[in-house]
């Protein structure tokens, strides 16, 4: 299956959804090989599966695709410790307006934060970006661009483009991280990207480790 | 591929809403065509002949079927005169204003869908068009005593904006550099930069390209073309429009980090194509490539008569991210036995202000190998400094190959020395920064 098969088969599979939610995109992300927190959807109304295989401490989010910033509404539940906890803030979560359900997931162990989103720009199409997550990119904007699709060489060197690339390449003797895992993370947003059939994608934030990267919120649009 | 020969070596030259009087525009270009390596035809039905012309009334009533028109007219006649151009010209040059820049997008739409049927490739609207020294063609309606053009040369400019091409000409000039192709192409309704880039990439005249651009209509036409060129010659661009705010989507976090200016300066670095971040920065390019062709590596030896400047251009080089790295140990000790204990042997070699001009020659010598590139800064306010160094410095450049470039300052003999260096190829900065800027041009390997 090429690329373009798979995401015009997610499309479909969407329906008239211009705005796909959390966990059908990471499903998406996680048929190119990407990894997420293993977790489960517990649509609107519905009560939680008795026997969950996830391991505690676990985090709660709406899903909705109405909403575009759920902690700033107040739509996720972090450390989450046993059944009670997790009982109550599914049915808090599940009242909130827009939800559609809500996602449990296992709570990641902390990483180094980053971004790698893609967008249709006006003049150039369809590009990736790759960002320092937290106040890097608030505060700095340290982003860079590329045009999509980019090869695993260009994407290691979209990373390296940002003022924090180096942190990543292992800062004041700490060990670097994975950039091989971020790119090729980088390599398939920006082919999906290169299909022309999507606006957006925000992979913020991902969570890179020693070894491996885990895509901890993911948004994506319809073109 | 576009062939551009027509547009910039036009056999044949129509001239719509020429004016017998150089009091009027249509007047000035008439004037300025006069010198075209080719025939001319003004057209306004209102005179039989205009500066020893015959005159026609309409492009329709012309001889022959002309490479290149211009098109001098009231925004809102455009239209039916650029009907009547079908199977009478190549290319048509719209000077006239009033299109899409004051909103009038649909007049300015009008005219592409009437080039289309046509088959006339416009250039404009809104624009002052080509001058081609080489060829005698001068489509600006800028007087000549007002505007004194730049020579035949190297360096060919194209831009977005009129205004900047023009400061650009008055610049280049006083740069003494000439230009190969000029050309300002405004609203840019159908021909742009990407079918200029092109051209100018098989164009034997031109050494480097400086580029003025606001917007690039399509960007993946123009980073192909931009990247073919850049390719084969230098072409330096600079981007005006830094300060937008970003794509407004409230939705992505993408979208709203991806500024119209952030996106277009990383994808020119993903292509490596190279960028002056400001109007001086793409002028010094356009003078040091003129001048001198990109070579290998990064590292540089400053070498100055000021403990100040050298201080300056070090500090620039890092900013540069070029190498200013240290003395080996043997030049050291060569140009120790050559020069007083108290000139400054690191990088910067500091001559100081009793410096004797054969000193650089000494230090040139010393460090050919060792380097990539060099900085010359002269300061002529001690007697030391004598035009002698012109010399000295030109011998060293046909020796070593290697870029070279000069800050030179302070009065005296500092106006004579310059133009006796750039005579010898070696561009000279008014600021120990904006020399290094300009070697950072010459150096392939900055990064």
């Amino acid at each position: 299956m090429t690329i373009r098969d798979k995401v015009q088969d997610f499309l479909q599979s969407q329906e008239d959804r211009e705005v796909f939610r959390e966990h059908e995109v990471k499903e998406f992300l996680r048929g190119f090989g990407i990894n997420t927190p293993r977790g489960m959807f517990v649509p609107s109304g519905t009560a939680i599966p008795s026997t969950v295989s996830l391991s505690y401490p676990l985090v709660a989010k709406v899903v909705s695709s109405g909403i575009s910033s759920k902690s700033d509404v107040g739509g996720v539940r972090l450390g989450i410790g046993n059944g009670d906890e997790l009982r109550s803030a599914v049915t808090e979560l599940s009242l909130m307006e827009n939800g559609e359900g809500v996602l449990v997931e296992e709570m990641a162990r902390p990483g180094f934060e980053v971004i790698v989103g893609g967008t249709t720009d006006i003049t150039f199409g369809p590009i990736v970006m790759f960002g320092l997550g937290g106040f890097f990119v608030e505060l700095f904007r340290d982003v860079s661009f590329a045009l999509a699709p980019v090869t695993r060489e260009q994407a290691v060197w979209l990373v390296g483009e940002t003022k924090g690339g180096k942190v990543l390449k292992g800062f004041r003797g700490k060990p670097p991280l994975d950039i091989d895992a971020i790119a090729d993370i980088i390599v398939t947003v920006s082919e999906v990207m290169a299909t022309g059939l999507i606006r957006t994608i925000d992979l913020n934030p991902v969570a890179l480790y020693l070894s491996g990267a885990l895509v901890l919120d993911a948004k994506m649009s319809r073109l | 591929m576009t062939n551009l020969d027509s547009l910039f070596y036009p056999k044949s030259v129509a001239l719509i809403g020429a004016s017998a009087t150089e009091e009027k525009l249509g007047g000035i270009v008439l004037k300025n065509l006069l010198g075209l390596k080719g025939r001319v035809y003004p057209v306004n039905p209102l005179y039989p002949e205009l500066m020893g012309l015959k005159a026609y009334p309409s492009i329709r009533d012309l001889p022959e079927t002309v490479d290149l028109s211009i098109v001098m007219r009231p925004a809102a006649e455009v239209p039916e005169i650029l009907r009547q151009h079908a199977g009478k010209a190549r290319f048509a040059l719209i000077v006239s204003a009033g299109f899409a820049e004051i909103g009038a997008s649909g007049l300015q739409e009008e005219l592409a869908q009437i080039g289309r049927d046509a088959g006339v490739r416009l250039v404009g609207p809104n624009c002052l068009g080509i001058y081609n020294p080489c060829h005698g063609l001068d489509t600006m309606f800028l007087p000549h005593s007002c505007l004194k053009k730049p020579g035949k040369g190297n360096v060919a400019i194209v831009s977005q904006s009129g205004a900047v091409v023009v400061s650009l000409l008055e610049a280049v000039r006083r740069a003494n550099i000439g230009v190969s192709k000029v050309c300002n192409y405004g609203n840019a309704v159908d021909l742009d930069a990407a079918d200029v880039y092109e051209y100018l990439a098989g164009d034997p005249e031109t050494r480097v390209v400086i580029s003025y651009l606001e917007s690039v209509g399509n960007g993946r036409r123009f980073i192909e073309a931009a990247r073919l060129l850049g390719d084969v010659k230098p072409l330096v661009v600079l981007k005006a429009g830094k300060g937008t705010s970003g794509q407004k989507a409230a939705f992505s976090h993408t979208g709203r980090l991806a500024g119209s200016y952030e996106v277009f300066r990383s994808i020119l670095r993903q292509f490596r194509v190279r960028e002056a971040p400001d109007y001086d920065s793409l002028l010094d390019a356009a003078k040091a490539l003129s001048c001198q062709r990109p070579a290998p590596g990064k590292r540089v030896c400053i070498i100055t008569n000021g403990g100040g400047a050298g201080v300056l251009a070090a500090d620039e080089c890092m900013r540069a991210g070029l190498d200013v790295a240290p003395l080996p140990e043997p030049v050291k000790e060569i140009l120790g036995s050559s020069f007083p204990p108290f000139y400054g042997l690191g990088n910067p070699i500091d001559l100081t202000g009793q410096v004797r001009t054969e000193d650089y020659r000494v230090a040139l010598n010393g460090v050919r190998q060792t380097y990539d590139g060099f900085v010359i800064i002269a300061l002529t306010a001690v007697a030391g400094v004598t035009l002698k160094l012109a010399e000295i410095v030109r011998d060293f450049r046909t020796e070593a190959g290697k870029p070279v470039v000069a800050h030179v300052a302070q009065g005296g003999i500092s106006g004579k020395l310059t133009t006796l260096l750039e005579k010898s190829k070696i561009p000279v900065f008014p600021s120990p920064e904006r020399a290094v800027r300009a070697l950072a041009m010459l150096l392939r390997d900055v990064g």
